[in-house]
């Protein structure tokens, strides 16, 4: 049995490390199965994640995240690049070495309807990481997952139950016990909240913000809602299309965004504020997302930016640290005082849907 | 101020108001009951059960014998002492039809039985294993599906038959044990066999089907990711959830199985004469069936009465144990 | 001024296997002509079946016990199927979430863009699909003349929710009632669709009603907001007022759970405890006693009335509360 460990040496905090993560999708049509195209769902991110910390990781659909957090997990084996847990290289380890370590790696996926093995009862779904990781002796196993339903706000009582009694949000609830049954450093939380309702997601992001002090968890947050992830994260990574395109600390990503697509991303959502948002200037992208089966070529959001040069379509941008902490994916932006903000606001190429309704 | 200290506790307490309306809830429980208020579902069971205590008990308690013969009655019409009237023969039609009913029955839970054994092992291979594997195993289902059911056990019946015989014979020859004897058993052998090849490559797809979906749910994900073994997926996730469809094609099965025996003995590849099957009474019974029309009319009753009732069974179990049905 | 839609007591429950699901429970509102009103609430709360009563859209499960709605003189819940046939589409538009299944996969864009517009406007077969093409250019699709060959699966979920709009625009309707329409979309494709209907709103002076459950969302582009909470409105107010001077319970705890973007983030969100109700029975009590953190025995005892809420900046603020949370969120 060989654990290949880090050849750089991390720092003692860093709990993950990511480098270099492909991950491609064959897409088999035909009586044979042959692959006839290639879904090149990730396409070499870097990153590391500290101990304690909540990364979060943003982008809109097609951008790879929910296949980041399940190839960083193993759950799909990458096509290429590593993935260190504290210095063990996950990448290498076959399946029955890694059974042993997947109590430390633990994910909340989207969506609770679907996660819950219809016909087991709760009880049993939680109990089942002791089980099979011999965490807890079997006489101690009941009194183990009464605990744990306590901890996440569940009456113990409801061990007894099937899924289906429940609603969403206590659904949730028990994914989270039963991820919490393993006692996990790492907890990759896959949008779990947007399939909840707005009054509900509160209860569980206070609920794992207290987890997470409560049990020093380490938190990969992969969301497509801004605000969520900004109250919820320590630093956010932004992804478009298989990429990263900037990763900084929560104050410097939302305050300084370098890059143009986040800066459109963050102008695009709106905010609670009446006023301020009627006299808004987005930035408005134009065209859709493309396709990962097809995507462009150099700079993947060539097509779409407002700033794209021969350059970015020629070349695909190299991951730099401009600033301490701060990294961005762009040919336009060479230094951190690059203005991408007023650039953005004149060259921008708005539909004037005005113009076309006169007409009408 | 209120909400946030007391999240976690309340939280708690309105969990429980929130769910004290649902009593303890057993699931086979909750699909028992569903099925027991479906009416017509109930009325098929009956009936099925009624078949199969008359499979087991039937002829011994048949006023008649199935096989003896009284030339002086005829084709007579149903009287008081042939509740169903005779045969051509004399013999009572009402001990045949009660006699058939066994035919069928064994006939029926044998192959369904078998194929079943082979369909799931081939299919839950196949689902799992993926790729070239499951390709190839599919291609058999295919070749097999192709083939017209008549025809595939027309000729496994005719080709075989000869060396089945003379196979009887030297096992006779060897052990003097009285069954090898009779040629009939020749006969159902034959036809079971040519019933499960017909019937396997169903059950081989549904598997197949249903563990190939399964596997992509979200729930065996978590389960990976939980780190569970492989045999615990399949034994504790794969396996229920893929019950309800099971048991619906065991029971169209069985209903399947006895409408394709009735066809072939009608054909008179099946169960020859004068055993009774319900096919083979139905093949007698067209000689005849202007003037003693019952002799026609009551084991096809009988067997339409049987298929739909395993019909409805099916239908009502679908209903019962399909998790669509629950709150969601 | 005349409302141009007059809502009143509109009542409707559906059937279910153990008895009554109470969706919408004597909902009174009204739209101005030209303005857009924003109709708030989490799933369940009845935003979408009031809509759908009106143009008789309700599954076979629902039954519209009371109520009447004033359009243009005439009362939309006693109309038979013909004559509310001619309304829909022609006079009140509708958009739903899901841009996939609001289109019908077999056939290609261009037919079924053209069919309101030669069943309402009597248009030819070629007239209509020249309109058609107009339209997708109206709302920004790129070689809209091209695009009436395709079907619904070659275009993404933007695109298919822009020749949504045109569709619904295409009788260029009264009103226009959008269910969710972006809540299935990415934010930057709902930047783009927000974009779009205000324009349209502003250059063709279409009254429109949109359904969400996100405050932010609805902030920058409607006149007035209305919330609702098991199927009763709880709060309406024009939106500056509701948004500096929330009252109901409820609605101050959906802006407390929203984490906003350009805040430093708050340790802790406010949530609302519990869950979403039961809407098995008409409640004779306020419907968010148990969720409220205000109640007092009045609540428990007495469904509170829709009616102008105190002092408040709007006369046209109404509110639904015995309680008023200005003493007692000062304490």
């Amino acid at each position: 049995m060989s654990i290949v460990k880090g050849s750089n040496s991390p720092t003692d905090s860093t709990l993950i490390r990511v480098e270099s993560l492909v991950k491609h999708f064959p897409v088999r049509i035909g009586a044979f199965a042959e692959t006839k195209a290639t879904v090149q769902a990730l396409n070499g991110i870097s990153f590391d994640i500290k101990k304690g910390e909540t990364l979060g990781l943003v982008g809109e659909s097609g951008c790879g995240k929910s296949t980041a957090g399940q190839t960083i997990l193993q759950l799909h084996r990458p096509t290429s690049g590593r993935v260190y847990y504290q210095g063990t290289d996950l990448t290498q380890l076959k399946e029955k070495q890694l059974r042993p370590l997947r109590t430390k790696l633990q994910v909340i996926f989207q969506d609770p309807y679907s996660t819950l093995n219809p016909r087991m009862t709760i009880g049993t779904a939680i109990s089942e990481p002791l089980q099979f990781h011999n965490l807890v002796p079997k006489n101690k196993r009941g009194e183990r997952v009464a605990e744990l339903l306590k901890i996440v706000g569940l009456n113990p009582a409801f061990a007894t139950r099937y899924p289906h009694e429940f609603s969403g949000g206590q659904r949730q609830r028990i994914c989270i016990a039963r991820a919490l049954a393993c006692e996990p450093d790492f907890i990759v939380c896959d949008e779990p909240i947007s399939a909840l309702d707005v009054s509900i997601q509160a209860q569980i992001i206070n609920l794992l913000q207290d987890l997470q002090e409560e049990f020093g968890l380490t938190y990969l947050f992969i969301a497509h809602d801004l605000a969520v992830v900004r109250h919820i994260s320590h630093r956010v990574a932004v992804m478009y299309l298989g990429e990263m395109v900037e990763m900084a600390g929560k104050e410097t990503l939302f305050e300084k965004p370098l890059h143009p697509y986040t800066q459109a991303l963050l102008s695009a959502v709106p905010e609670p504020n009446p006023r301020e948002e009627r006299g808004r200037q987005r930035i408005v992208l134009t065209g859709d997302v493309p396709s990962p089966i097809n995507p462009p070529s150099g700079c993947r959001f060539h097509p779409r930016c407002p700033l794209a040069t021969e350059t970015c379509f020629k070349m695909e941008p190299t991951w730099n640290e401009i600033e301490p902490g701060h990294w961005v994916a762009c040919h336009e932006v060479t230094s951190p005082d690059v203005d991408v903000q007023s650039v953005l606001a004149n060259r921008q190429h708005r539909i004037d849907y005005k113009e076309k309704l006169k007409a009408w | 101020m209120t909400d946030e200290t007391a999240t976690t506790t309340n939280s708690v307490s309105l969990d429980a108001e929130g769910l004290a309306s649902s009593k303890k809830y057993n699931l086979w429980r909750d699909a028992f009951a569903r099925l027991m208020a479906n009416k017509l579902a109930v009325v098929s069971l009956v009936l099925i059960i009624v078949l199969l205590f008359l499979a087991l008990f039937g002829p011994y308690i048949t006023p008649y014998d199935f096989l003896s013969q009284d030339l002086d009655a005829r084709n007579q019409p149903p009287s008081w002492q042939h509740w169903m009237g005779t045969d051509n023969l004399g013999r009572d039609v009402f001990s045949r039809v009660v006699y058939g009913a066994r035919t069928a029955t064994i006939i029926a839970f044998t192959v369904v039985g078998i194929s079943m054994l082979i369909g799931v092992t081939l299919g839950s291979i196949a689902g799992y294993a993926g790729g070239k594997v499951d390709e190839f195993i599919m291609w058999i289902t295919t070749v097999v599906m192709s083939v017209p059911a008549i025809l595939l056990a027309v000729v496994a019946s005719v080709s075989l038959r000869p060396p089945m015989g003379r196979w009887m014979e030297n096992m006779y020859f060897l052990t003097k044990i009285q069954i090898f004897r009779q040629a009939y058993w020749v006969d159902l052998v034959l036809l079971m066999t040519a019933l499960v090849l017909v019937l396997w490559p169903t059950y081989a797809r549904l598997i197949r089907g249903q563990i190939m979906t399964i596997r992509n749910q979200n729930y065996v994900l978590a389960a990976r990711a939980l780190g569970v073994p492989t045999r615990s997926i399949l034994i504790r996730y794969v396996i229920p959830n893929s019950l309800g469809p099971v048991i619906v094609a065991i029971s169209a099965g069985l209903g399947s199985a006895m409408l394709t025996e009735s066809a072939f003995s009608f054909l008179g590849i099946g169960v020859r004469p004068p055993i009774p099957s319900w096919g083979n009474m139905i093949n007698e019974g067209l000689d005849y069936w202007r003037d003693s029309p019952h002799l026609l009319i009551y084991p096809a009753l009988v067997l339409g009465m049987m298929t739909v009732a395993f019909s409805f069974l099916g239908d009502g179990l679908n209903d019962a144990l399909n998790p669509r049905q629950w709150r969601d | 001024m005349t409302p141009l839609l007059n809502v009143k007591n509109l009542q409707t429950r559906f059937k279910s296997r153990q008895g009554y699901i109470y969706a919408v429970n004597d909902v009174s509102f009204h739209v101005l002509e030209g303005e857009t009103l924003g109709v708030v609430g989490e799933s369940g709360c009845g935003k979408s079946v009031t809509m759908l009563s009106l143009l008789k859209l309700l599954p076979p499960a629902a039954r519209i016990e009371g109520g009447q709605a004033i359009f243009n003189g005439k009362n939309l819940l006693e109309m038979k199927t013909k004559q509310i046939r001619q309304v829909r589409g022609a006079q009140i538009g509708m958009i739903f979430q899901d841009p996939m299944s609001s289109l019908n996969p077999v056939v290609k864009i261009g037919v079924q863009m053209s069919e309101p517009l030669r069943a309402h406007l009597k248009m030819s077969k070629s007239q209509a699909w020249e309109r058609s093409a107009q339209l997708l250019d109206m709302v920004g699709i790129p070689e809209a003349e091209a695009r009436l060959h395709d079907y619904p699966h070659q275009l993404s979920g933007g695109m298919r929710q822009r020749v949504m709009i045109a569709m619904s625009l295409a009788c260029k309707p009264k009103i226009l009632i959008a269910d969710e329409p972006t809540t299935a979309l990415d934010v930057t494709i709902q930047a783009q669709i927000v974009d779009l209907v205000r324009d349209l709103r502003d250059e063709l002076n279409t009254t429109i009603i949109w359904i969400t459950h996100d405050l932010s969302l609805i902030a920058g582009f409607v006149d007035r907001v209305m919330v609702m909470y098991a199927g009763y409105i709880v709060e309406e107010a024009p939106v500056d007022d509701l948004y500096d001077d929330p009252r109901h319970p409820y609605t101050v705890g959906l802006f407390g759970a929203l984490p906003e973007i350009g805040s430093t983030g708050q340790r802790r969100l406010t949530t609302i405890k519990g869950a979403p109700p039961n809407l098995e029975s008409t409640p004779t009590c306020c419907p968010f006693v148990p969720r409220c953190g205000y109640a007092t025995d009045k609540c428990h005892t007495t469904n509170p009335v829709l009616q102008p809420a105190p002092d408040a900046a709007d006369p046209n603020h109404r509110l639904a509360c015995w309680v008023d949370i200005r003493e007692r969120r000062q304490a």
